[in-house]
């Protein structure tokens, strides 16, 4: 019986060591990584800069102000969403999925007296409606480089109800 | 360079304070006949301290008096001094004190294998550590819970949730925490914080490696199960940078299910259970799913207690009131500012009873327990180990690890069965979440292999206490 637990001592003591190599396998890139960030100084928020995303939400914040609401258009399931919330706060953040119909958009803008509206790539689906509703006065189009589209909205020209 | 340094020197002292107030804590809440090592000391400091200034910080949000760092750091130190000077008169009363002088009197180790392991953790914890500090906050929690109230709560000078939906009635241990660091640096910096994440894990390790030499493991074959545990899987490594709070409540629940089993074999030092009582509370002050985790150590010790019936029985239940009275300590002072402030508690958890959804997870979570990639050999070695105790389980101690691991396995498949998640979704949620849940049975799972290995035989020099 102590021979037979010996030898599974011993297997799973094989077993570790290639689990060991494997560890340091799978964390070489990152390690390899973090050796260059260390000997270039490239570190922190260096690292986030590196992000066009994150430029983009940088210059967001020089364009909202603080306690100003927005409404972000995205797919909660990208991600992306949950980084400009992070990142814009204290601004309040409201997500509406891109295929929001115009009605409940600007239902949600009036409700939150949202000043602007944040589209995170221009390539999504939206609905041809809503497309064409940003069309209207309501919405003028800020310049920003980045990834994704900025509007200034004025939400009092916004009247829900109409648009079903 | 002297701004980086500054910081730093802020950091540090920060997480310095932080060490004290455990320290004092720890010196209050065990009797001066506790018997624990500097390093035991060391590593459940940093628990208390956390728990006790984040109580603190709670306190200070209930009173509506704005976060300061003098207003956080201020009262706790000064009733740390005022402590610290009861302790010294009470130690020069009792110069035979055992919690101010009480040293490991464990038999001392220089076997390489004791400094190999040690070389392996070294460089796990230099990897992790830098990894830490170097990068911003980057993981999904961190982001959208953890780290994003944290910031918000630095940014509103207190526990203000006006402009906050992140799970708002989550408990708030983890972020109060980053949000104290963050009044320490002066600003929002979200990777130089993220040092205390490794601290944790090194207390952690440094327990599971404490409690396994009290289990009368010897030194080597302690570190070389620590090891074991640190250097499987992904899961653990990762928790040590990634700014999540399971790995802060992995160390509580740690902390809790050691030494309530110390103190049921009879190996933990006099007067344990108020400590014990300190990690039920950080357990449920730390995360939502640390309240279930916490009930199910006392009603495992309390099932143990009642199968072997020990001779004193009774005498023996009833200090398991000090666990009971953590979790309400835990637990009550957030429940009231959920009340008082209108914080509703979510249902983002919870639906009705699925039974399909019971059985869809059960291969879900064999995969996760099994598979190389999250947790290694750890939990087959588990498994071996609990097998091997055989009979021998259900007639001693062992027999707590056993059902807490065991318990706690059932309740998250019967968790599963009630997550509110659509069919298709299913899958995908389940990948999401398992490794973290089973992340906080993971340092049990190492003492359930560290009491198995005390059956192996020895060589010549292992019976001395000095190989595996």
């Amino acid at each position: 019986m102590r021979t037979w637990k010996s030898l599974v001592y011993r297997l799973f003591v094989c077993l570790w060591i290639i689990q060991i190599l494997w560890l340091a396998w799978h964390f070489a890139p990152e390690a390899a990584d973090l050796g260059k960030r260390l000997i270039n100084g490239t570190w922190g928020q260096t690292i986030r800069q590196e992000d066009p995303y994150f430029r983009w939400l940088d210059g967001l914040k020089g364009i909202i102000p603080p306690r100003a609401s927005y409404v972000f258009l995205d797919h909660y399931e990208a991600g992306k969403e949950i980084e400009a919330r992070y990142h814009l706060y204290p601004r309040r953040h409201t997500l509406l999925r891109p295929s929001t119909p115009p009605s409940f958009l600007y239902f949600a803008l009036r409700r939150h007296q949202a000043s602007y509206l944040l589209i995170r790539d221009p390539e999504l689906p939206l609905p041809p409606d809503t497309r064409s509703a940003l069309t209207s006065p309501a919405f003028v189009p800020v310049e920003l480089p980045g990834p994704g589209l900025v509007f200034r909205v004025n939400y009092r020209l916004l009247h829900g109800d109409f648009y079903d | 360079m002297i701004d980086g340094l500054l910081l730093l020197a802020r950091l540090f002292g920060g997480l310095g304070l932080l060490q004290t107030l455990g320290w004092t804590a720890l010196a209050c809440f065990c009797p001066p006949s506790a018997f624990f090592s500097r390093t035991e000391r060391h590593a459940l400091s940093l628990g208390l301290g956390a728990l006790v200034l984040t109580l603190w910080m709670l306190i200070l949000g209930l009173l509506q008096i704005p976060f300061q760092l003098w207003t956080v750091v201020a009262p706790p130190s000064a009733a740390a001094l005022l402590a610290l000077l009861r302790q010294k008169y009470r130690s020069n009363r009792q110069p035979q004190s055992g919690f101010i002088n009480a040293e490991n009197q464990a038999a001392k180790t220089d076997h390489p294998l004791f400094w190999l392991f040690f070389a392996l953790l070294a460089v796990l914890f230099l990897y992790a550590t830098l990894r830490a500090v170097l990068y911003p906050i980057w993981a999904w929690d961190a982001l959208a819970t953890w780290g994003f109230k944290a910031k918000a709560f630095y940014l509103e000078r207190g526990l203000d949730f006006r402009r906050l939906s992140a799970h708002n009635y989550y408990p708030n241990l983890v972020p109060l925490l980053l949000t104290y660091l963050y009044l320490c640096l002066g600003q929002v910096n979200d990777h130089l914080v993220k040092l205390v994440f490794p601290l944790f894990g090194a207390a952690l390790l440094t327990l599971v490696y404490r409690f396994l030499v009290r289990m009368e493991l010897n030194r080597t074959r302690s570190l070389a199960v620590t090891a074991f545990f640190a250097l499987n899987g992904v899961t653990f490594v990762v928790h040590l940078y990634i700014a999540y709070a399971d790995l802060t409540l992995s160390y509580f629940t740690l902390g809790a299910a050691g030494l309530v089993y110390l103190w049921l074999t009879g190996r933990a030092p006099g007067g344990v259970m108020p400590l014990a009582a300190t990690c039920f509370a950080g357990m449920t002050w730390c995360k939502f799913e640390g309240l279930p985790l916490a009930v199910t150590i006392v009603l495992a010790a309390l099932l143990t207690l009642v199968w072997l019936r020990p001779p004193d029985l009774l005498s023996r239940i009833l200090p398991l009131a000090w666990p009971l009275a953590g979790i309400l300590l835990g637990y009550l002072p957030w429940r009231l500012f959920m009340d008082l402030h209108h914080i509703e508690t979510g249902s983002d958890h919870i639906l009705g009873f699925y039974s399909p959804k019971f059985f869809q997870a059960i291969p879900l979570v064999l995969m996760t327990l099994f598979h190389p990639k999250f947790f290694g050999l750890l939990w087959p070695a588990g498994l071996i180990n609990a097998v091997w105790g055989g009979r021998a389980i259900f007639s001693s101690s062992r027999l707590f690890l056993v059902l807490f691991i065991g318990g706690n396995l059932l309740a998250i498949l019967l968790g599963y069965a009630m997550a509110p998640t659509s069919a298709e979704e299913f899958p995908l949620y389940v990948k999401g979440t398992v490794d973290r849940l089973l992340l906080h049975l993971t340092p049990v799972v190492a003492l359930l292999i560290g009491e198995a290995l005390k059956d192996l035989p020895e060589g010549e020099k292992g019976k001395q206490g000095r190989l595996p």
